[in-house]
């Protein structure tokens, strides 16, 4: 299977003295998601940006479809990249109708794909309301909706599950899979929770202090237990879960 | 309401209603006095000279609003979204202009401008056979007060574009548009309430400008209602002129309340997601380009003014500059110290009695005092001009006993009509920070047994600190700069440095206007840098407190 994204010895620092990410090497597979987990400050942001064209790398080379993209010579612009970006905000226009926003991008066929996204996040009805009228969950899924409009070869998400409360993200996890399975283009999306990343990613990578501690499919994430990030991230989760029972009995 | 009106009634609602309805006399008085019918000039008014008024002030008002927003959007754009040489020095100089009263920079263009002008004999020494440029026109007014005033449009649209969270803008970028598509379509639509916001500042002091208006010798409402009361004698006549320029100020604010309305859009703001660290960096000819474009308005603005009256003051030094001066200097700051010290005491009175009080029909009664900063000064002065009159009267006819001193030989009403006018200055910034505040603590500190007066002492006043200096320092300034409010209600013995400048500008002794000019300017700019500098002060003392 190709490759859709390229990443080899990727750094960056802000300050010239510390690194937010440093000497990331993996690639990801045409089709399939990956999530990237770690705690804040943990360089997983820093990393979508950078393959995103928003930030520059210190060294480093990101490769999408088999095109150079940045390295130490070049430095293609984001909007050349043929990457769409989910901010964590969603950064709708709010002087924008929901059909306004997500046809800002889109060159040809307008109403054509205005109308196709609306099916696809199945909000044909909320085609003339403002973003201001809308839910957390709607917001999102008009946003995500303008950046599949223009085709992207590669989805970032930034925390796409982070402003929404537990009933609704898990809808919004499988609706997403769905949709971006219908589309058929690639993602990868940043979460500090374990669970998303378990639910819809096909593989995941563990991101400490800028450096990636383990890329693995979900299937074999069972055998990585012995690794300290994913074994940390497994207690939490399960003394959530104790915890949980725990007040459940009394 | 009615039904909890007595349960809910207290002392402070009695304060809030006196207090406010004694505030707002002038107001009342002209809406009372109007009544009364047209004077006997009104005829003559209406059929010579109100047209005249209606449409230059309607031309100043589009020719400034045009050219203020041109100035003061493309530099806020411009500071806001690229980082180049002297950016934060250019930054806070695109404020300055502030600092120079229109009227003063009307007096300076002729100066520089006009028959034997200074930059007139700069151009003829270069080979270039030029007489004068004509100033004393609509455009020439025009620009003098866009030159003057574009930094309110300034201010608030740098603010706002300075809160754009970085992912507005990166992602037009990572959907294609270029930056002039993310100016048009994105952030100048964001920024419009901003922008309407800034302009309608605008307005109220094109509307309020008097000098410069007299000065060029162009009608408005304003020099009219001058020209009635004092050159036609006819109070009543220039009651109704106020009136109908009452009518079109709220019909401007209501406009521009309405366009905001329709146009507020809620900003997903985080601080760490803001502009800053996204300027473009322009170097080379670039950055020197934007600087210098940046420049121009500063040029325009301060520095050519500041210039021509440099000169004048020179010429004149020798006669000007004397114990008179600093006497008048004196004054000046006195009468803004009193002014600003009462301002801010009404403000604080006013806020809390409203809080303390249980009836919510009463915030009606801070709408109508904080009125007075969008009513020209003309109106206010004729307003307590014409309530004076009657109180002066009614104590004469009633108990034999002549008060008129009391109004016209002291400066107590003066510094009455800056409450009125400049009141809105304090208030606003005092109630939101108290507002931010919140109840709690004030409700702990009673629940610990401390009474209200001693909480807002002990535990409010001391947090509002800040805002309260920084309000002081504002109205203060404000009340250096007014005009047309001194002028009408001064008394014969007080004068302030923008009345005496006006005066020997008026006078046709413009040279002579520039030493008390300069003097208001240097006082103005040195308040501006301490609330600056006081400003990053607590800042910082806030961020280290966090």
């Amino acid at each position: 299977m190709s490759h859709i994204l390229d990443i080899k010895n990727l750094s960056k620092s802000y300050d010239g003295k510390t690194f937010a990410l440093s000497n990331c090497t993996f690639s990801l597979d045409t089709g399939k998601i990956c999530a990237v987990v770690g705690e804040s400050g943990s360089g997983k942001s820093t990393l979508i940006r950078l393959i995103a064209g928003l930030e520059r790398p210190n060294g480093g080379s990101i490769t999408i479809k088999e095109t150079i993209m940045s390295d130490d010579h070049i430095v293609t612009a984001p909007q050349k990249r043929h990457v769409g970006l989910v901010f964590q905000d969603y950064a709708l226009f709010p002087h924008l109708t929901v059909a306004q926003n997500i046809a800002f991008g889109i060159k040809e066929n307008k109403n054509e794909t205005i109308a196709k996204m609306l099916k696809l996040i199945k909000m044909e009805t909320y085609e003339n309301a403002y973003p201001s009228a809308l839910s957390g969950g709607q917001e999102q899924r008009v946003a995500l909706a303008r950046t599949l409009a223009l085709n992207p070869e590669l989805l970032l998400l930034d925390e796409p599950f982070s402003n929404l409360d537990a009933a609704l993200k898990s809808d919004l996890r499988q609706e997403i899979k769905h949709i971006v399975n219908q589309v058929g283009t690639s993602m990868i999306f940043i979460t500090h929770d374990l669970y998303d990343a378990i639910d819809i990613a096909d593989e995941i990578i563990f991101l400490k202090d800028g450096n990636i501690q383990l890329h693995c499919p979900v299937e074999t994430l069972s055998k990585s237990t012995e690794n300290e990030t994913v074994k940390s991230l497994i207690d939490e989760l399960k003394h959530s879960a104790e915890h949980l029972l725990d007040l459940l009995k009394h | 309401m009615l039904k909890h009106f007595k349960r809910d009634i207290n002392q402070w609602s009695l304060y809030t209603v006196t207090i406010s309805l004694f505030i707002a006399i002038p107001l009342l008085a002209i809406i009372i006095y109007l009544f009364d019918g047209p004077g006997e000039m009104w005829e003559h008014i209406s059929k010579h000279f109100l047209w005249d008024y209606i449409s230059n002030s309607a031309i100043l008002l589009l020719g400034t609003g045009i050219l203020s927003t041109f100035f003061g959007v493309s530099a806020a754009w411009i500071v806001s979204n690229y980082e180049f040489r002297f950016r934060k020095w250019i930054q806070w100089l695109l404020f300055l202009p502030l600092a120079i009263p229109s009227y003063i920079v009307a007096y300076a263009y002729v100066g520089l401008l006009g028959n034997g002008g200074t930059f007139i004999r700069v151009i003829n020494s270069l080979g270039i056979s030029i007489q004068k440029i004509e100033m004393m026109n609509h455009f020439g007014l025009i620009w003098v007060l866009s030159c003057s005033l574009f930094p309110y449009v300034y201010a608030s649209t740098r603010a706002v574009f300075l809160s754009f969270p970085k992912s507005i803008k990166e992602s037009t970028q990572l959907l294609g548009a270029s930056n002039r598509r993310y100016f048009f379509s994105v952030a100048l639509p964001l920024a419009s309430p901003a922008i309407i916001g800034g302009l309608f500042l605008v307005f109220m002091e094109v509307l309020n400008d008097y000098g410069a208006a007299k000065y060029y010798g162009i009608n408005t409402f304003t020099t009219g209602i001058f020209r009635t009361w004092t050159a036609l004698e006819d109070l009543q006549s220039a009651i109704y002129l106020s009136a109908l320029l009452v009518v079109m100020v709220f019909a401007i604010n209501a406009f521009v309340a309405w366009r905001r309305r329709k146009k507020s859009y809620e900003l997903k703001i985080d601080q760490s997601q803001q502009n800053a660290s996204t300027r473009k960096a322009l170097k080379g000819k670039k950055g020197w380009l934007y600087g210098f474009i940046l420049s121009i308005p500063i040029l325009f603005g301060f520095i050519l003014p500041v210039v021509q009256l440099v000169y004048w003051a020179i010429l004149t030094f020798s006669e000007m500059f004397n114990a008179e001066l600093f006497w008048i200097a004196l004054q000046s700051i006195g009468v803004a110290l009193s002014g600003a010290f009462f301002i801010v005491i009404t403000s604080i009175a006013l806020i809390y009695f409203t809080k303390w009080n249980h009836l919510k029909s009463l915030r009606f009664f801070k709408k109508m005092v904080t009125i007075g900063y969008v009513l020209p000064g003309a109106i206010i002065g004729i307003g307590i001009i014409r309530s004076s009159q009657s109180i002066i009267d009614f104590f004469s006819d009633a108990f034999g006993l002549k008060i008129g001193f009391l109004f016209y030989g002291s400066s107590f009403i003066l510094v009455y009509a800056y409450i009125f006018r400049f009141l809105a200055v304090a208030f606003n910034p005092m109630e939101a920070n108290s507002l931010k505040i919140g109840k709690n603590l004030g409700e702990a500190s009673q629940l610990l047994g401390i009474n209200k007066l001693k909480t807002l002492l002990k535990v409010e006043l001391p947090l509002l600190r800040n805002v309260i200096i920084s309000a002081f320092v504002l109205v203060f300034i404000d009340i250096l700069k007014e005009l047309p409010l001194t002028l009408i209600l001064k008394p014969y013995n007080l004068n302030t440095l923008a009345v005496t400048a006006y005066a020997y500008a008026d006078d046709e002794r413009v040279a002579e206007a520039a030493l008390p000019a300069l003097v208001l300017i240097f006082i103005i700019v040195v308040l501006m840098l301490l609330l600056s500098y006081a400003e990053k002060t607590f800042l910082k003392a806030a961020s280290k407190t966090k």
